[in-house]
């Protein structure tokens, strides 16, 4: 487990949003599938970005993708002093293997070693009794 | 509704880093100002607008949910027709397209826009840059901070970095864009940032977000902009030089590709830039002056190549190969910009981009004037939607002649 994210911005849980992070808390990424054209929506919508239909279901996805690009930040900025400790921190865009993309804190790497189309997996930290967030870290 | 409208007035406050002894000025006096400025300047008195339009962008700033009724009331304004823009950079533009076709349906003969923020008077837990409480709510929200995401520039350097992946875009061709800004902010008494910079400059500011550095990104000012919009007819009789909207177009929420998995080295200007040009029936190389909505180099150079001036992937080479100071043979940001410029906040910027075409155009840019242009370009850019760059795109193309 990484430290307790004291002080990071921590989202607030909806019913809507809510199934994501208590996976997350067991160590699982779902996603929304639209029953109709098995579109894998996130983040979280009301209905099916590409069909429009309401009918959508938390499924399991592989927690397995590549990177689509990538950033290092050296500096907090706007309202993240949370982050303060874990500069330089490279944020990713991922894709991952069972559909859309997301945005996607890497560690467990050196920034200069980022490359695009690099396989990433998931790993999870607790950010409470119920919820955790998905970072990614090389593999 | 080509050439069916035209500007007739604008107007620029002085902008504000809060520096000691700066006035601090909430959101309603900088909407005055901006208003009396434009007013003046189209010999008009607020009283013209008793019955007609008037339009405001939204404010960072917290504001009352009828928020362009309140403003009506503060400034003492009875419109028929009542406009608020929520498109973030792109408001301003948007806010012009709504007025033409209000004027164009005959509801209104002319719109008073304006649009003020204090983004540095926000109260926030922020170091440095405040955040309205607003922007960090919702899933929107939800589903970025808490990984990692910590901002336009971080957003912006992920489609750089994805963009270099598939072309060629040098840093130094990014830091002509900049250097070439600041020249003109140095020529701008209301530039923010006046003291010109070189490319070992750009090049030696410390990086942020890579591959973005500190003089990549759009400072923040307090500050509040504006422009009156009347029917062609109303112009000609009002204004020696009307500035006439020959063309427009707008996309919200553009995607390249797949909703899941876009090519984020597009913006919406690759579908709306085009229409504009085709209604004002003109060829890039008409285009006397080029006005981006310019909050970073790589955003300019994305436009650049999106409005259809060269082809994708090739703005580097464009960017080295033209002279884009005021003089130059493709005149780019002739007011400073945003970049050197000041942001408003950032859902006011937008406006710049007219006022500067509408400066140009009427010939009243002193020092930094462009030789006798008669076409302008502006954009209006606006949000950042998830893992994409820019939620609203809006091309304006202005002329002096009908």
């Amino acid at each position: 487990m990484r430290k307790s994210p004291q002080g990071k911005p921590l989202p607030e849980i909806t019913e809507l949003t809510r199934p994501f992070w208590t996976a997350a808390h067991d160590s699982k990424l779902v996603m929304q599938k639209c029953a109709g054209c098995e579109t894998m929506n996130f983040f979280p919508k009301p209905w099916c970005v590409e069909c429009g239909g309401r009918r959508m279901a938390w499924t399991e996805v592989r927690p397995t993708g590549s990177v689509y690009s990538f950033t290092t930040a050296y500096a907090v900025m706007m309202n993240f002093p949370g982050w303060q400790d874990e500069l330089p921190l490279t944020l990713c865009l991922v894709d991952l293997d069972d559909g859309p993309r997301m945005y996607a804190n890497l560690v467990g790497c050196r920034s200069e070693e980022v490359k695009i189309g690099m396989r990433v997996v998931a790993c999870f930290e607790r950010i409470s009794d119920e919820a955790g967030v998905p970072y990614f870290q090389p593999g | 509704m080509r050439a069916e409208v035209a500007l007739v007035g604008y107007g620029r406050t002085p902008y504000s880093r809060l520096k000691p002894g700066d006035p601090v000025l909430t959101v309603d006096e900088y909407l005055a100002w901006a208003a009396d400025l434009a007013l003046q300047r189209a010999g008009m008195s607020k009283a013209d607008f008793d019955g007609q339009g008037l339009a405001v962008a939204h404010a960072e700033a917290a504001h009352t949910v009828n928020w362009s009724a309140a403003v009506a009331e503060s400034l003492g304004i009875s419109p028929r027709l009542l406009l608020r823009g929520d498109q973030g950079g792109a408001s301003a533009g948007a806010l012009l397209i709504r007025a033409a076709a209000a004027i164009h349906a005959g509801i209104v003969d002319r719109v008073l826009v304006l649009g003020a923020d204090t983004p540095l008077s926000i109260p926030s837990v922020a170091p440095g840059l405040p955040l309205s409480p607003e922007r960090s709510r919702g899933p929107f929200w939800d589903f970025q901070g808490p990984f990692g995401v910590m901002g336009a520039t971080a957003q912006f350097a992920l489609s750089l970095t994805r963009y270099r992946h598939e072309h060629e875009l040098s840093d130094e061709q990014l830091a002509k864009i900049a250097v070439t800004s600041r020249f003109h902010a140095s020529l701008h008494p209301g530039a923010i940032y006046r003291t010109p910079y070189t490319v070992d400059d750009y090049l030696g500011s410390r990086v942020l977000s890579s591959p973005l550095r500190l003089l990549d990104c759009v400072p923040i000012v307090n500050g509040g902009m504006s422009y009156i919009v009347t029917s062609a007819t109303t112009a000609r009789t009002v204004a020696e030089r009307p500035v006439y909207l020959t063309g427009f177009g707008e996309i919200n929420n553009y995607y390249r590709g797949s909703r899941s998995n876009p090519d984020i080295t597009y913006t919406g200007f690759a579908q709306c830039a085009s229409e504009a040009f085709d209604m004002a029936g003109i060829t890039h190389d008409e285009v006397d002056l080029f006005q981006p909505y310019d909050d970073y180099p790589f955003v300019v150079a994305m436009q650049i190549e999106d409005c259809g001036f060269c082809e994708k992937g090739q703005a580097g080479r464009f960017i080295e190969e033209r002279d884009m100071r005021y003089f130059g043979d493709f005149p780019l940001s002739v007011d400073g910009g945003q970049l050197s410029g000041g942001q408003p906040g950032g859902a006011i910027g937008g406006f710049a981009p007219i006022v500067e075409a509408a400066t140009q155009l009427r010939d009243e840019a002193g020092e930094r004037q462009v030789p006798d242009p008669t076409i302008a370009v502006a954009l209006g850019f606006g949000g950042i939607p998830y893992g994409r760059p820019g939620r609203s795109c809006v091309t304006m193309i202005f002329s002096t002649e009908r």
